[in-house]
């Protein structure tokens, strides 16, 4: 252990002083950015975005690599180990900090193998319900969960899905325990909540936003502090006094540890433009979303969301006793 | 009278037995569940058992049909068709993609006792370019054409 | 009529000059790329996709979807013409195809998968146009126990697909079901057969699969009496087929786009079953069932129109519910977020261009399609006058790319590998890999879907028979299983006689 890391500063120390030879240049070619999800995805949306902003601000290409599986962890381990020379980075979500806890045998350490360059954006997430549940709002759901515990059911994405994570904190905000539901991806648990297979499920608004607006769900309640722009009539949790249920996806961009802090600076500079550029705003509202201010689009701001993020969720998952190695 | 055994199917059903003790040794170390929450191991071990199953009849047939022969088999084939996804898969990203591809074109060209050594040159050589055209330049995937094990 | 109206704005919207050209180009790049072996139609729009982000929102659908088909329809052509598919849709082609082709048929095949295909194409784009809402209805009403009674039927028609042995058919889809079943499995996120390596935690690759029992397996055989090259004969017979051949396809090509249809639309997977299905209707009601697997112009015509019409039908979710049926909408459902369109029930109604655009630009595509392959047939079949030798590293090396470019994934590339040397070892042992296809595509709906109807059935068993259309088709696939049965019976039963006389 004392030798590995001994090994990893000391090549940190190589690159590091070689990077500043370069640092003046940089960046000089494309730049790799992996998304650790297939393409078309939402992660995948919001990196496509925000990388092609990026390139027009950089002066060079930034070209998404998707390196799907195992929840995300794969292409973050691809990148903890990849050359840290600021031509390669990773843009995960909030799954960064749960794998921590929901994979115990994780290749990589996440709070030591990477370099923060900034938050990206968050995106709320609502509970929805299929259309003829009986319920009208979030207040009478409540009880109606409470009454109903046996019997409803509640689908997620899988296990350490953005819908599976929010499930977990809804049936703990309750204190209930729900038929919980798993679906291979959004997409097919979204068809049985249309066709009234299921009854429940908590979802990143970007998928459900359309479907509400359709009236092919029921909207119930949002999961972030303030209501949303789009639905100024649903209450959020903490209304209907639902406690320590709010959640958001969170995007942010990492890079591997030992990066020339040159590099990082110019990645955080050119993420802060991008996030106050008013048509990146515009193409992520589409998305139910807006970007981070550009205040967060820090390292220092990263590091905080994403250790206090762990924190948060270890003893969610270890309540749950859910794990997906 | 001793009926000759049709070997083949005598080792297809081995083969079948072989895999299915293996998932369901596999399985057993999972937790199997119940029929209302099946475990991981639940559908698999029925699974294997069936694979057993079918295995042993393949087996029992062998006794009553003709041999068949197996006929030769593609040793020099599978010396170097096999091995070349196998070193592009190891060298891609540390090669890069260019000599990468040239060398598993190279290697999969030695399969064949045909190709000398100056025509499989010339056809890699010729897959080098037209995939590095087609796939980096062309369609643009992000593959670094020479990676970090060469020497700039 | 509305109808008439809608479709008048879907093709002035797919028909101007712009929309036009980017469908064209679509087709063309997604044949080109999709005819490269052991790319298909995953591969090929994971490799394009990029290309179509800097387009108009309609155009850049438009070519995606021109690509998908491009991409299936070059798919099919590898699989005749060397057995390399790129899709399970196409590992049914290849069966009959590549026999065709090795009888100096190869044109033949072509022109019948193109003709097929075409036909489906454009019937299914009608089905789109006027019953798409009423369809959806319909396909919201599977659920868990009506998938898992859906597959349970599909596996069944796995019998078909093989000409020899029956138990080593079934042996094969059940080799192939536990091949499927390896990954995390998603009810517990415990790794299942993944030996610790996380790379197959999502389970393996079916491209690599595919691949290997079907191509290398097929490479090293042809490897093995280098000198007498059987392969392919040299003699490349008609281009074109003949009345006779035209004749025989019309009824398998009219059944294969009723069943594609039908299973296309719905969004949990039902369009995979397509091609292995209609293999299995026709090669039950033929009159020449013993013509299957070695080279039977109804055993190319109906899969492919199948294929074809289930691949139009699998927009009906995408474009009505804002539901990708599988990987290939899931890109397109990306596409349009972000070109800012956010699918779901009201695109159609917010955006009647852009929905009625695309279900006419389907129809465009299919055309361009047909009009561009029927004279490059003629150039395919002069690829099989490549000497063998020189074809088969050029394969490899384009299987290497196409695998690696799904997912960036190396341990795939290993698997191809390993896959080759099992499907080599199989078919040494008279094992068919179709059925253990199927089998590995069904395996994961399979066990996910008992499962999921377990839990919402509350642990009882009878869900599976209480549910109307579960208990429809769990009889259809006991009728079937008797039908299929009975001649294996009588037949030894006949032996059985014959031996006591």
């Amino acid at each position: 252990m004392a030798l590995h890391r001994i090994l990893t500063g000391a090549l940190a120390g190589t690159i590091l002083s070689s990077g500043a030879l370069m640092a003046q240049d940089y960046p000089e070619r494309s730049i790799t950015m992996v998304v650790p999800f297939a393409a078309g995805g939402p992660t995948d949306t919001v990196a496509r975005l925000v990388a092609e902003k990026m390139s027009t601000d950089l002066g060079q290409q930034v070209i998404v690599e998707n390196v799907g599986g195992a929840g995300g962890t794969l292409g973050a381990g691809q990148v903890a180990t990849a050359e840290a020379d600021g031509y390669t980075v990773l843009l995960h979500h909030i799954g960064m900090a749960t794998a921590a806890t929901l994979y115990r045998n994780l290749a990589y350490d996440t709070l030591a193998a990477f370099d923060y360059v900034g938050l990206v954006t968050e995106v709320p997430m609502t509970l929805v319900g299929r259309s003829d549940l009986e319920p009208a709002d979030l207040a009478s759901l409540v009880t109606y969960v409470k009454e109903n515990a046996d019997t409803l059911t509640m689908a997620n994405a899988g296990i350490g899905a953005a819908s599976h994570l929010c499930g977990m904190l809804f049936q703990q905000a309750l204190n209930v325990s729900l038929v919980t539901v798993p679906y291979q991806g959004t997409g097919p648990a979204m068809t049985d909540l249309l066709g009234g297979q299921v009854d429940l499920m908590c979802d990143q608004t970007t998928n459900t936003s359309e479907q509400i607006r359709g009236g092919t769900i029921k909207g119930y309640g949002v999961t972030t502090p303030a209501r949303l722009e789009i639905f100024p009539d649903m209450p959020t949790v903490a209304e209907a006094g639902l406690a320590g249920m709010e959640v958001s996806i969170w995007h942010g961009i990492y890079a591997p540890k030992g990066t020339p802090a040159e590099a990082v600076e110019r990645l955080s500079a050119s993420l802060q433009t991008v996030l106050a550029d008013p048509t990146l705003a515009a193409s992520l509202a589409e998305l139910g979303t807006a970007p981070s201010p550009a205040t967060d689009g820090t390292p220092a701001a990263l590091q905080a969301k994403l250790e206090s993020e762990i924190a948060r969720w270890e003893p969610v998952i270890a309540d749950a006793g859910v794990y997906a190695d | 009278m001793a009926r000759p055994i049709n070997k083949t199917d005598a080792a297809a059903g081995g083969l079948f037995i072989a895999v299915g003790v293996l998932f369901a040794v596999q399985s057993m170390g999972m937790e199997i569940g119940t029929a209302l929450r099946m475990g991981p191991g639940y559908f698999p071990l029925v699974l294997s058992g069936v694979m057993i199953l079918l295995g042993a009849a393949i087996v029992f047939t062998a006794f009553s049909s003709e041999d068949e022969p197996v006929g030769t088999l593609a040793w020099r084939g599978m010396m170097f068709i096999l091995p070349a996804p196998i070193f592009f898969g190891l060298t891609v990203r540390g090669l890069g993609f260019v000599p990468s591809i040239f060398f598993t074109t190279l290697i999969a060209a030695r399969a064949a006792l045909k190709m000398s050594w100056l025509a499989s040159l010339i056809l890699s050589v010729a897959v080098m370019i037209f995939c590095t055209l087609v796939f980096s330049v062309g369609l643009g995937l992000p593959f670094r054409r020479f990676g970090p094990w060469l020497p700039v | 009529m509305d109808l008439i109206s809608n479709l008048g704005l879907g093709f002035a919207t797919a028909g101007s000059p712009t929309n036009l050209l980017f469908c064209l180009i679509g087709v063309i790049l997604g044949t080109l790329i999709g005819v490269l072996p052991g790319i298909g139609a995953t591969a090929t729009i994971a490799m394009l996709l990029p290309i179509t982000f800097q387009l108009e929102p309609v155009s850049s659908l438009i070519m995606l979807a021109g690509i998908y088909y491009g991409a299936q329809y070059g798919g099919s052509t590898t699989a005749i013409l060397i057995n390399m598919p790129g899709e399970s849709s196409s590992a049914v082609t290849a069966i009959d195809g590549y026999q065709l082709a090795r009888k100096g048929k190869a044109g033949t095949a072509l022109a019948v998968a193109a003709l097929g295909s075409f036909f489906a194409g454009s019937v299914a784009t009608l089905l789109v146009a006027i019953l798409a809402p009423l369809l959806t209805i319909v396909a919201l009403k599977f659920g868990a126990a009506e998938y898992f009674s859906l597959m349970l039927l599909g596996l069944v028609a796995a019998i078909a697909l093989a000409h020899g042995s029956i138990l080593k058919a079934l042996a094969m889809t059940v080799l192939g079901l536990l091949l499927g079943v390896v990954g995390t499995d998603i009810y517990t996120g415990t790794p299942r057969f993944t030996f610790g390596i996380t790379a197959y935690a999502d389970g393996l690759n079916f491209v690599a699969l595919a691949v290997g029992v079907f191509g290398i397996a097929e490479i090293l055989r042809n490897l093995e009496g280098e000198q007498d090259r059987t392969v392919l004969t040299t003699k490349l017979g008609s281009l074109w087929p003949s009345r006779a051949d035209l004749k025989a396809m019309i009824a398998p090509m009219l059944r294969g786009t009723l069943l594609g249809s039908a299973l296309g639309i719905l969004p949990g997977g039902g369009a995979i079953l397509a091609s292995f299905a209609s293999y299995t209707v026709e090669k039950r009601i033929s009159k020449t069932p013993e013509e299957f697997g070695k080279g039977s112009i109804a055993g190319v015509a109906g899969p492919e129109s199948a294929n074809n019409a289930g691949a139009q039908t699998s927009f009906i979710p995408l474009l009505t519910l804002g539901i990708p049926a599988n990987p290939v909408m899931a890109l397109m459902v990306g596409a349009m977020i972000i070109q800012g369109v956010v699918p779901g029930p009201n695109v159609a109604a917010e955006q009647p261009a852009l929905f009625w655009g695309i279900i006419a630009s389907m129809w465009i595509g299919n055309l361009m399609l047909i009009v561009l392959n029927l004279p490059l047939i003629g150039l395919w079949v002069k690829l099989l006058t490549v000497p063998y030798h020189v074809l088969f590293p050029i394969i490899m090396a384009f299987c290497s790319i196409g695998v690696y470019s799904v997912n960036s994934n190396v341990y795939d590339l290993y698997a191809v590998a390993g896959f080759g040397l099992m499907g080599y070892v199989l078919m040494k042992l008279r094992c068919e890999p179709a059925p253990l296809l199927l089998g590995f595509v069904l395996g994961p709906l399979l066990e996910e879907n008992l499962r999921r109807a377990m839990i919402l059935g509350r642990g009882d068993p009878t869900t599976f028979v209480t549910r109307p259309i579960s208990a429809t088709l769990l009889g259809l696939t006991v009728i079937v299983l008797i039908v299929m049965l009975l001649p294996q019976v009588s037949k030894k039963r006949a032996e059985v006689f014959s031996e006591a006389e």
